[in-house]
Order: structure tokens, then C-alpha cells, then sequence
């Protein structure tokens, strides 16, 4: 079947780079970039920037080296789902149920709704966090924000929607230039940056694991696939795909970088003690100026809003593909009610949640991270069995040194998984 | 068993899968890991059961033949050696959980794209029957194991009945078993859809398999399909087929809509694509290609009656008669001297209210309503919304005439500035 594809297809990649010119090539690329970038950038949600803040002010500088292996375990994991969105132009979720069957796939997409509620809520706890600085109430930023999301992807086409989170993904810049606002000691940086310290005392070990945890995260591999899938991408257009995955991968981490280095500059080295995003802004005040706690909300507020959108989406795309229901935003509601039904339920979860005086937001996140670490080595695993399966990936399986490294690379994950799980329960 | 020989007893699949077959002296010979079917009838027979051995992993195929009883064990006779061809599929053949189980189907009946949960099988006179698909919540129940569970929490909590979503198997094309390309006309029920839902269908499936369906279908589905499928996948369609294929698909389109689709293809492919065409078709289309997409010139089909002045209602019933398969408009007939200067119009309707020796001469109305080549889309809007016309004619600048701009083609560009 696939001989029979294949034996239609154009010239071969190189071949076609060449006859393009350089500018036409990147003007390709920036046609076909975005799923990429863009999960990535949601990488960043509210939840991230609490532990890259975390892990700044508790730590200083000694957790940014992780970030160099964590860039690169999060680019080997990306490609493998880039590259089966394109070879298969099959969804992850999709893909796991014709090979695993309907027992496997059920439990995971529980786990999957559970731990994308989870993250949901505390999107929306950083909406309201972020606002609160601006000294806007909750019981206002929250059901606005909420009604904001689900308009935009309700009533908005996928164009205008995906023009607006590449928008939102410029606003990271924020981070940046609060960064440099702080004015830091570079040399220091590049010190700490390329000299790997590990400390075996279970603070230190757990934020470690936080902060890789935040950053591969199970939601990311399928909603990245659908949107490779979705961009209908052809095999021989698959080194954009990868360049895309790339480049997000590296600027998610450029982003982490500069949050974990302006809170160990300012936060660290003041000894103040914080808790939440929210702490840290605040604390950035007296230490770094005005304008540094502003772009710190602002950027807070953009990535969590931008999660938002996303997370329910993607959850309630995979799910139903997984299933065979309808899912689409053409649709009308009552032609895709699973769809919209699990779509509208997340973000009233998600958003009434943070509602309820007195809800016990912290336990809630500490468990949603516990599913989440439960649940990405069984996606890993079923990714790696599946980028191997030679009746879906054809010639484009793995080659025996990449299978080297992401197993490798995947040991390592649920390695710290569980010890997050086990630090978490114990 | 006390189960009579020919009683009637409806099977899921998921209940047969990893059921143990033994033979006469109750020795156990492996587990079923999937059923054969034969996919020539109307409900498909199981003609062989792949089983996987005890010891080994690779499935063997026995033939239904052999089955003595098939209960909650399968009881089979005594095997030869050759009985036992090495697990590979005749033509016309199909596994069911290889190629159905968790998979994708489209469902002819209700226009829809599902996946498979479970399949229903009727036990029938010894022989097995592949009846229903099973797409409903209530098969992924089954699957999962928690099916009397999922039955007694919906009748306690919404006082609902869960009840069984079955697709008859008539209705049901798949789409994973790996001969779609070698399928028989008759044998491919995505014809029965209606182009508009087929095209619907295309769109929503995965590149590969979007091409794989797209090229299993005979060339007259294929052309109603591609006019309504959206143009960015139009391309990629046809892009992915040989010249000659492809021209003989777009030969089947209407011109207007052939033209905007090779307008949209790459230089090299769509002058391939010309070459390959009947001359006739292929100088229709050359003519509409120089066009602007969006003007008159551009949303126009040349594919219209015309009639000269003496013609009478007879000759000209008799003509649209001969020609309306492949006529875009059918509705006006448009009068013109020898040299196409447009002169009146005559409606389906009068035609048929007139004597037949009426000259058109005398029975078309002169007040034409047209529109320049370089009209555009909005102009023309106007005009079909203030006169209620189902086409307007094109004239260039000598009020010849040039072609028709019908009302759907018209809708097809603006209806993207409708509504949202």
C-alpha cells in the first residue's frame, strides 16, 4: 500500500531544496512552522512559570543547567511525534487506539481528562493570580477569562485562532526583557549555566524533577501530532516539521532560561521566601522596579490565557479521536456534542474551581502533577512502539542510535517520574 | 451444549477473540486471534479463523470447514497438513480485527466517518455471518469490560437505556483493509454518498488514506466529488494522480469548476494535465484559464446552450434534450446571430409553454441582463440578488457572448463572506 503511495511522490527532498532558493525556502518554512512553536510556548503555562520561579528563587543558579538535556530530551520526544503526524497523518491518540485496542486507550484518556483538568485549573488560578496584581478581582478575571476562551475557539475559525497564539507566543518576550531589566552578572551565568551541580538532598532533587516535569508534559505529544496532522504536511516537507519542532524546543527553553535566572538574581540572592508565581512577582517590586513585576504578571497572565485555550481543545480533540466522535469546530453543537460537551466542561471545571473561597488549590495541582508523571511513561512507551511499527512508519522508523537515544532518554524520564510520583506520595 | 443445530444466535466479535480451540480428543490447539470473512456478499460469511498456537507466535489460518461446533470452545476435526495455507488472504477477503476492530468506516447511510467498537455476528445453520458494525458507546463498554456496569449506571443515574448503536453491514465502507485501491466498482459503496458528503468525508480523513479513497472511486464520482471538495485538497488530490488519470477526471468536471482547479495547480502538472485531455475539453478550459478567479470572467462555465434566431421551441427542446448531460446551465437558452452577439434569452419555462414551430426569434425576451469579463464578484452579486436570475451571461466587449456565470458558482466565492 504504502509502495504504491510512495511510488507517486515528488522528487526527492534534496533534489527540490535546490531548485527552491534560499528565500523560497524560508519562506516555506515560515508557512508550515507553527504546531511546533506553538506547543511549546503553552509548555510555558502557568504551572511552568511557578516552578521555573520556584526553582530560581529556592535555588539561584544552580538548576539552569538542567535546562540544556531538558531542551534536548524534549526536541528527541517532539520529532518522534512530528514525524508520525506527518508519515501517518494519523493523530497520537488515533494511532494508540488501532494499535493498542479500546481497553488501553480508555484508562489513558481518563488519565489524560483528569491531569488536563489538572493543568486547566491552574491555568485559570494563574489568570486570576496575574490580574490580582493589577488589582483585579477574581470573581471577575476569571469568568471573563473563561468566557474570552471559549469564544475565541467557539466562535472564531482555526485560522484566526492559530494567528492568535502565534501572537501570544511573541508576548513571551516579556520574560526576556524583564530579564535584562534585572541587570544580572552574565559572567556568573555562563558559569552556571555549563557547570552541572547536583545536590542529593530531596528539595533540591524534587525541584528538579518539577522542572522536567513541567517541561515534558503528556498533553504536549498529542496535541503537537494533531497539529501536524491538521497542517497536512507531506513526508517530503517533514524537515520544516522538524526545524519547527526545533526551534520551539530551543525557545521554550530560552524563555525557562531567563524566568529561573531573574528570580535567582533578585529573589535568591535577597532571601526572600515565595510560594507562588504571584509571590514572585510581587517580590520582583522593590528588588528589580516597578515595570519588572508588570511584564512578570503580563507574561504570567498571556501564558496562562493561552494554555487555557489550548489545553481544553486539545484534550477534547484527543479524546474524541480516540473514540470516533465527531470533533470538529465546524460542526454545529448538537452535530459534535461529545466534542463541545467535553470541551465546554473543562473550562466550567477549569474556571469554577478557582471560584470556590477557600478551594485547595495547592493539593489540587500537587495530585494533577502526580497523574501527569504517572501518565507520560506509558505515552512515551507506546510512542516509542508505535515510531517502530514499520506497517505505520514505513521507512521512517527509528534508526538503531536514535532508538538508543530516546530510549535512553525516555529510562531517564520515568526514572524521575517516579521519583516524583514517590516523593510526592511518600 | 444443549443449543440446537439451527438456531439463530447473534455473537461479538470481542467475545469470540482469544477463545480456545481444541479438536476431537479435547486437546487445545491455540486461541482465535482473528476471523476471515469473505467480502463478496451482502452479509460477508466467516470462511477461516486465524488462530494463534499454544507454542509459537505466528497465527495459522484453518478453514471454517473444519469447525465442528463453535460454542464457547470451537470444536474442530482432525486437521491434514494442507489444510493449513500460510495465514494469507484470497482475494476479495478480509480480516475482521485486523481491518475493522478500533479502526475507521464510513458510514454510507448517515454520511459519517466512524470507528469501529465492536462487531456483530450472526450464528446461523453452522455457518458465521458478519451482520452489524458496532459503533456506539455501549460496544466500547463491552470492550473494556464494563458493559453491565455502564447499563445499570445509566439506568440509575440519568434513568436512561443504554441501548446498542449498530450500522447494518450494507451500509459500511471500510477504510483500513489494504485492497481499497482493488476494490470493484460495485463493491465500493462510497458511491452511494452523495457527492457533497463524499467530498465532506475526503476532507476529514488523513492525507493518505484521503488519496487512497479518492483514487478507488470510478472517474464520474470522483469528478462530482472534487467539485465540492475544497480547493487547497483538490490540488493535493490531484497532484498525487498521473496525468492521464487525471485528465480523464477533469474531463468529467465542469469546466468552470476544471479550470479553477488547474488554475490552482502548479504550471508544470496542469499543462501535463492539458496535454492529456480531449481537445475540446481542454480548449474550453485554456479559455476560462486566463481569467481572474474572482471576476465574471473567472466564475463563468462555457458549458450553455446556444441557439440562433430561426431555431424553433421543437429544435431547441430537441437540443437541450441531446446535450443537458453535459450542460452546466440548462435553464436559459441564450439566442445569438452567427457572430455569438448575444440577441435575447428564452427560459426552460417558456420553452415548454410555447407551440412547437414558435421561433425563438419571437418568444425570447431582448432585455438581456450580462455582465463584462472583468465584472466582479460583488457587482454580480448585486445583480443576481436585485433580478432573481439562476445564471447571467458574460459578453466581451462586442456583446458576444462569452460564457454563463451560474448562481452556484457564484455562491461557491461568496459564501465565504457569508455569516461567520
Amino acid at each position: 500500500m504504502s509502495e504504491i503511495l510512495s511510488g507517486k511522490t515528488q522528487p526527492a527532498p534534496a533534489e527540490r531544496i535546490t531548485r527552491k532558493g534560499f528565500w523560497k525556502t524560508l519562506g516555506i518554512f515560515f508557512a508550515l512552522i507553527g504546531p511546533g512553536i506553538i506547543t511549546s510556548n503553552v509548555d510555558n503555562d502557568a504551572g511552568g512559570i511557578t516552578t521555573y520561579s520556584l526553582a530560581g528563587s529556592e535555588y539561584g543558579l544552580t538548576l539552569l543547567w538542567t535546562l540544556l538535556p531538558i531542551t534536548f530530551a524534549l526536541i528527541i520526544i517532539q520529532e518522534m511525534c512530528a514525524r508520525m503526524g506527518v508519515v501517518s497523518g494519523k493523530g497520537l491518540s488515533d494511532l494508540i487506539r488501532e494499535r493498542f485496542g479500546a481497553k488501553a486507550t480508555f484508562y489513558l484518556m481518563i488519565a489524560l481528562f483528569l491531569t488536563n483538568l489538572g493543568n486547566t485549573i491552574s491555568e485559570f488560578a494563574g489568570v486570576a493570580a496575574s490580574l490580582e496584581i493589577f488589582g483585579v478581582s477574581k470573581y471577575l478575571s476569571v469568568p471573563l477569562s473563561a468566557f474570552f476562551v471559549w469564544w475565541l475557539v467557539v466562535k472564531g475559525s482555526y485560522k484566526s485562532v492559530e494567528k492568535a497564539f502565534l501572537v501570544a507566543c511573541l508576548f513571551y518576550i516579556s520574560y526576556i526583557i524583564s530579564g535584562f531589566l534585572a541587570g544580572p552578572d552574565w559572567h556568573q551565568i555562563r558559569t552556571a549555566f555549563f557547570t552541572p551541580t547536583l545536590r542529593f538532598e530531596p528539595g533540591f532533587l524534587t525541584m528538579a524533577v518539577g522542572v522536567v516535569g513541567t517541561t515534558i508534559a503528556p498533553w504536549m505529544q498529542f496535541y503537537l501530532q494533531s497539529s501536524v496532522v491538521d497542517k497536512g504536511l507531506k513526508t517530503e516537507d517533514y524537515q520544516y516539521a522538524r526545524a519547527d519542532v526545533i526551534f520551539g524546543s530551543v525557545i521554550v527553553n530560552v524563555v525557562a532560561f531567563f524566568i529561573v535566572m531573574l528570580c535567582a538574581v533578585t529573589i535568591f540572592q535577597a532571601g526572600i521566601k515565595i510560594e507562588t508565581a504571584k509571590d514572585a512577582a510581587l517580590a520582583l517590586a522593590p528588588l528589580a522596579g516597578k515595570y519588572c513585576t508588570w511584564l512578570f504578571s503580563f507574561g504570567l497572565l498571556n501564558a496562562s490565557l493561552f494554555a487555557a485555550s489550548i489545553l481544553p481543545l486539545s484534550t477534547a480533540y484527543t479524546i474524541c479521536e480516540a473514540f470516533g466522535w465527531e470533533s470538529s469546530l465546524d460542526r454545529k453543537f448538537a452535530e459534535a456534542p461529545q466534542f463541545y460537551g467535553l470541551y465546554s466542561l473543562m473550562i466550567l471545571l477549569g474556571a469554577g474551581v478557582i471560584l470556590f473561597p477557600n478551594v485547595p488549590l495547592i493539593p489540587i495541582m500537587f495530585y494533577s502533577q502526580v497523574i501527569n508523571g504517572a501518565l507520560l511513561p506509558f505515552i512515551l512507551i507506546f510512542m516509542l512502539i508505535l515510531v517502530n511499527d514499520r506497517k505505520i512508519m514505513g521507512s521512517h522508523t527509528n534508526g538503531w542510535t536514535l532508538n538508543l537515544i530516546s530510549l535512553v532518554t525516555i529510562v531517564v524520564l520515568i526514572f524521575l517520574s517516579g521519583a516524583m510520583i514517590w516523593t510526592a506520595l511518600v | 451444549m444443549a443449543v440446537a443445530p439451527n438456531a439463530q444466535v447473534f455473537l461479538f466479535l470481542s467475545q469470540i477473540l482469544g477463545g480456545k480451540i481444541v479438536d476431537a480428543e479435547d486437546c487445545l490447539l491455540g486461541k482465535i486471534s482473528d476471523l476471515v470473512v469473505s467480502n463478496a456478499d451482502l452479509y460477508p460469511p466467516i470462511t477461516g479463523i486465524f488462530y494463534t498456537p499454544a507454542t509459537g507466535k505466528t497465527a495459522h489460518r484453518l478453514p471454517w470447514a473444519k469447525v465442528v461446533e463453535f460454542g464457547e470452545q470451537v470444536l474442530v476435526s482432525p486437521l491434514d497438513l494442507q489444510d493449513q495455507p500460510q495465514g494469507t488472504l484470497q482475494e476479495g477477503e478480509l480480516l475482521l480485527k485486523e481491518s475493522l476492530l478500533d479502526k475507521q468506516i464510513v458510514d454510507t447511510h448517515g454520511a459519517k466517518i466512524l470507528r469501529v467498537n465492536d462487531l456483530h455476528l450472526l450464528k446461523m445453520n453452522r455457518s458465521l455471518f458478519l451482520v452489524h458494525v458496532d459503533v456506539g458507546f455501549r460496544g466500547l463498554m463491552r470492550r473494556i469490560g464494563l458493559e453491565k456496569a455502564a447499563d445499570k449506571f445509566f439506568q440509575w443515574f440519568f434513568d436512561y437505556h443504554l441501548a446498542d448503536h449498530f450500522i447494518p453491514w450494507r451500509f459500511v465502507q471500510p477504510l483500513s483493509s489494504p485492497d481499497l485501491l482493488r476494490l470493484k466498482v460495485a463493491q465500493n459503496r462510497l458511491s452511494l454518498l452523495h457527492p457533497a458528503d463524499l467530498a465532506d468525508i475526503i476532507e476529514e480523513l488523513d492525507i493518505h488514506k484521503r488519496s487512497e479513497v479518492f483514487q478507488s472511486l470510478d472517474v464520474e464520482t470522483a469528478a462530482e466529488a472534487l467539485e465540492e471538495t475544497d480547493p487547497k485538497i483538490q490540488v493535493r488530490l490531484i497532484e498525487n494522480l498521473n496525468p492521464a488519470k487525471a485528465s480523464d477526471i477533469i474531463e468529467e468536471m465542469s469546466p468552470s469548476e476544471a479550470a479553477d482547479l488547474l488554475g490552482d495547480l502548479p504550471k508544470e502538472k496542469a499543462e501535463g494535465i492539458l496535454k492529456e485531455m480531449e481537445k475540446e475539453a481542454a480548449e474550453d478550459v485554456k479559455g476560462l484559464l486566463v481569467h481572474h478567479e474572482e471576476k465574471a470572467g473567472g466564475l463563468m462555465t462555457t458549458a450553455f446552450p446556444i441557439l440562433p434566431p430561426h431555431a424553433t421551441a421543437r429544435e431547441a427542446l430537441e437540443l437541450l434534450r441531446q446535450d443537458a448531460e453535459n450542460l452546466d446551465v440548462i435553464y436559459y437558452l441564450y439566442v445569438t446571430d452567427a457572430d455569438e452577439h448575444l440577441l435575447g434569452v428564452v427560459s426552460l419555462r417558456d420553452l415548454l409553454m410555447a407551440a412547437p414551430q414558435t421561433h425563438l426569434s419571437d418568444m425570447m425576451d431582448p432585455r438581456v441582463v450580462s455582465v463584462k469579463l472583468e465584472e466582479k464578484k460583488e457587482e454580480i452579486a448585486d445583480l443576481f440578488g436585485k433580478y432573481g436570475f439562476k445564471a447571467i451571461p458574460v459578453v466581451d466587449e462586442d456583446q458576444r457572448i462569452q460564457g454563463v456565470i451560474t448562481f452556484k458558482s457564484l455562491l461557491e466565492v461568496i459564501a465565504p463572506e457569508l455569516g461567520k
